[in-house]
């Protein structure tokens, strides 16, 4: 699965940067067309809740969901065929 | 039986089963024959820290489909505007008993009067409409208690018995009949917008817990409920549908008593005062003279001082200073003669007399 | 199901600030309402008003937002004509502790079953910023520019005392321990409260030195200190910094309730 933001709730509040152990949000650079600095994504597959949601049947980790006030952020289906690059880091 | 204790009983003929109070004279009774009845039959009775808590906990019961009521006196209905403009705003069906004594403030605790008779009507803030009745006997207590819950429930506007202290501690024959006529509330049709109304301008009632997943607030809101507070249409839609659903149906939620339609000299009266004015008629069966009581007080059903069609004067005793009075005189061009009277005593026969000898 | 199906996505985005921790708060709610597998059509959401008791505006179940102060009160009624439904209320500091005080010791002393979730901003933030009785003593709002001189209301501990059956603090930075303490809070019989001390960077943070979000949900996360580590150093007599807060469960116990469903 894939982790997204939702740029059409998304505030840019950057809790989640606070909360993600991973650190895979990083601070924006672009206002969207609302004028908004949505966090970047760094590497969003090393989530393990994109990898292992489906196998646990539930949301592994999430304290980016959780505490994002806005609820912008969710995991979708990948496409089909869409590449999925998986890193494990040590 | 007292007339509180008619009050009560009235409440739990209609179906009351929910009641919330804060101890306050005259009202008391009320509170206390509910406290013993209530629990009996399966009803919720409750003392809350508060009139203002009273007034929440029963709307709050409302809107779990509970017939719910209140009762008070001055003071405590004071507090209770804030709510019962949010009851007025959210249409929430609900009886609020107020057992009138002196104001304004503390004033006369143990002595009748009917001060609040502008202040039930617009006490809150803002345009709305309500219902007031007002009981002149004990009897009257037990019926109109159980109207005040139909128009209620049928109209989903608060509905105020509007008692007073004599009526409320007199003790009186009661006839409680077998049963009564129970209207209850019209319910949502699923599908519906919780807040659009049909024809009757009152919309269907989304009952708490039975999957409606309705949202209710005293904020301006749309049909769906959701608020609107800055679209100024949508606000006025809707104020506009409060007052409207309650004063088109004036004709139909009337309730008042025509003696003498030909007489010159009328009494209009309701509550404690129409006793003195029974007497007044009775020590003169041979004069020709004229009582509209009223029994539904608002909407003022302004269509019955038409009833008289010879009257040369409207004579208004009040236990205030004209509240009512004050109202006749926007319907009518016949003169409005208010009879005022305050201290807490009822007026005599004699003061009438001699407001009616006044008047020919 | 998951608690993002709680909510009425056609009323997203929030009415909320950049960055209000109320969203978190209400996340947390719906992810312990959902965990324990309650229906919405058997869920009443109940609130007074401020930003806080926006909330059920956006969540579907049925939803009483009444008047300022006064949400217990209604929600008694609510509980006591229907204890079978589940009750839970929104309320902010000013809400809940200063035009509402009464009600709210009252509740906990009559420990209706119902589970209460305060915002704790310590301002009032609908208003645009002014003093509540959280207020910490020092600190500027519009109503005392010059540094609040007022005492402060420790929300768990009143609850404590008025006889509520579980209270317990965390932050809207603990989103995990704060869910598990609202979901205990839901579980036990009677009246809860689960305070959660919460940023409002609109309407304190500008005025009080905490103007970015993520500084201070990191001021809530480093200014707290677990009950039983305060207890331990209480015990053995070392100094506790001063401007540092408990969080944890205060108390779980099974006094007499209202409104316990049979
Ligand atoms: C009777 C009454 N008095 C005052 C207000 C104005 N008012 C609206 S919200 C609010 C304060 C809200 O503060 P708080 O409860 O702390 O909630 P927050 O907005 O901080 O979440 C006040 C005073 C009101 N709505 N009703
Ligand atoms: S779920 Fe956890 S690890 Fe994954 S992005 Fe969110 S905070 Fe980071
Ligand atoms: S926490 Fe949510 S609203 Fe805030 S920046 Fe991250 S995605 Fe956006
Ligand atoms: S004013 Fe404060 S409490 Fe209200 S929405 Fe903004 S940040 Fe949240």
């Amino acid at each position: 699965m894939k982790l997204v933001i939702d740029s059409d709730r998304c505030k840019g509040c950057n809790l989640c940067m606070l909360v993600c152990p991973y650190r895979i949000f990083k601070e924006g650079k672009d206002q969207n067309e609302r004028g908004i600095i949505i966090p970047e994504l760094d590497r969003p597959e090393r989530c393990p809740n994109c990898r292992l949601q489906r196998l646990y049947g539930r949301t592994v980790c999430g304290l980016c969901q959780m505490i994002c006030p806005d609820q912008a952020i969710r995991w979708d289906d990948e496409k089909e065929n869409e590449p999925q690059k998986v890193v494990i880091e040590f | 039986m007292q007339g509180n204790t008619a009050c009560a009983e009235g409440a739990l003929a209609a179906g009351c089963r929910f009641f919330a109070g804060y101890p306050i004279t005259p009202s008391t009774e009320v509170a206390e024959h509910m406290a013993v009845k209530l629990p009996k039959t399966k009803g919720v009775f409750i003392q809350m820290e508060d009139e203002i808590a009273s007034i929440a906990a029963v709307i709050g019961a409302s809107w779990t489909g509970a017939r719910a009521m209140t009762a008070t006196s001055g003071p405590g209905f004071s507090l209770m505007m804030e709510n019962i403009g949010y009851a007025a705003m959210t249409e929430t069906p609900c009886v609020i008993v107020n057992i009138q004594r002196g104001g304004p403030s503390t004033g006369q605790p143990t002595l009748g009067a009917q001060g609040d008779m502008l202040q039930c009507r617009f006490g809150s803030h803002g345009d709305y409409s309500i219902i007031a009745l007002s009981p002149a006997s004990v009897q009257e207590m037990f019926e109109l208690t159980v109207k005040a819950f139909n128009l209620s429930e049928r109209y989903r506007v608060p509905t105020f018995l509007m008692g007073d202290e004599i009526i409320g501690h007199m003790r009186e024959r009661l006839t409680i009949p077998d049963s009564v006529e129970v209207i209850g509330r019209k319910k949502l049709d699923p599908g519906t917008m919780p807040f659009k109304a049909g024809g009757d301008d009152i919309p269907g009632f989304p009952v708490f817990g039975e999957g409606y997943g309705v949202h209710v607030t005293g904020l301006t809101h749309d049909e769906r409920g959701y608020p609107a507070t800055t679209n100024p249409k949508a606000h006025e839609k809707l104020v506009m549908r409060l007052v409207r659903k309650v004063e088109s149906a004036r004709k139909e939620i009337a309730d008042y008593r025509v003696t003498s339609p030909d007489a010159e000299q009328v009494f209009v009266s309701y509550g404690a005062p129409t006793r003195t004015v029974h007497q007044v008629l009775h020590d003169r069966p041979k004069e020709e003279i004229g009582h509209l009581q009223l029994r539904v007080v608002w909407p003022f059903p302004e269509f019955a001082l038409s009833e008289f069609p010879e009257a040369k004067s409207f004579l208004v005793p009040e236990m205030n200073l004209g509240q009512m009075a004050r109202e006749m005189e926007r319907h009518t061009d016949v003169p409005v003669i208010p009879i005022p009277k305050l201290g807490g005593e009822l007026h005599t026969p004699d003061e009438l007399v001699r407001a009616l000898e006044g008047s020919r | 199901m998951s608690f993002r199906d709680w909510y009425r996505i056609d009323r997203l985005p929030t009415i909320y600030c950049v960055g209000c921790g109320n969203g978190t708060v209400i996340n947390c709610t719906l992810h312990a309402v959902d965990t324990l597998g309650w229906k919405w059509e058997e869920t009443v959401f109940v609130s007074g008003i401020g930003c806080s008791s926006r909330a059920p505006g956006y969540i579907k179940t049925d939803s009483l937002h009444t008047t300022h102060g006064r949400a217990l009160a209604f929600a008694t009624g609510i509980k006591l004509a229907r204890p079978d439904l589940h009750v839970v209320v929104f309320t902010g500091d000013g809400d809940l502790a200063a035009i509402g005080g009464n009600h709210f010791i009252h509740s906990c002393r009559r420990n209706v079953d119902m589970t209460v979730i305060c915002m704790n901003n310590w301002i009032y933030g609908m208003t645009g910023g002014q003093g509540s009785p959280t207020t910490p003593r020092g600190a500027i709002t519009t109503t005392t520019p010059y540094g609040s001189g007022e005492g402060v209301f420790d929300l768990s501990a009143l609850a404590v005392v008025a006889g509520a059956n579980h209270v317990a603090r965390w932050t809207s930075y603990h989103v995990k321990e704060l869910t598990r303490a609202i979901q205990t809070g839901l579980e036990t019989p009677g009246f809860s409260l689960i305070e959660v001390l919460t940023q409002c960077p609109t309407a304190y943070g500008r005025r009080n030195k905490l103007r970015d979000v993520a500084e201070t949900v990191e001021y809530l996360k480093d200014h707290a200190i677990l009950l039983q580590k305060y207890n331990r150093l209480v015990q053995e007599g070392k100094p506790v910094p001063e401007d540092m807060f408990t969080v944890g469960e205060f108390i779980r116990r099974n006094r007499p309730a209202m409104g316990v469903p049979p």
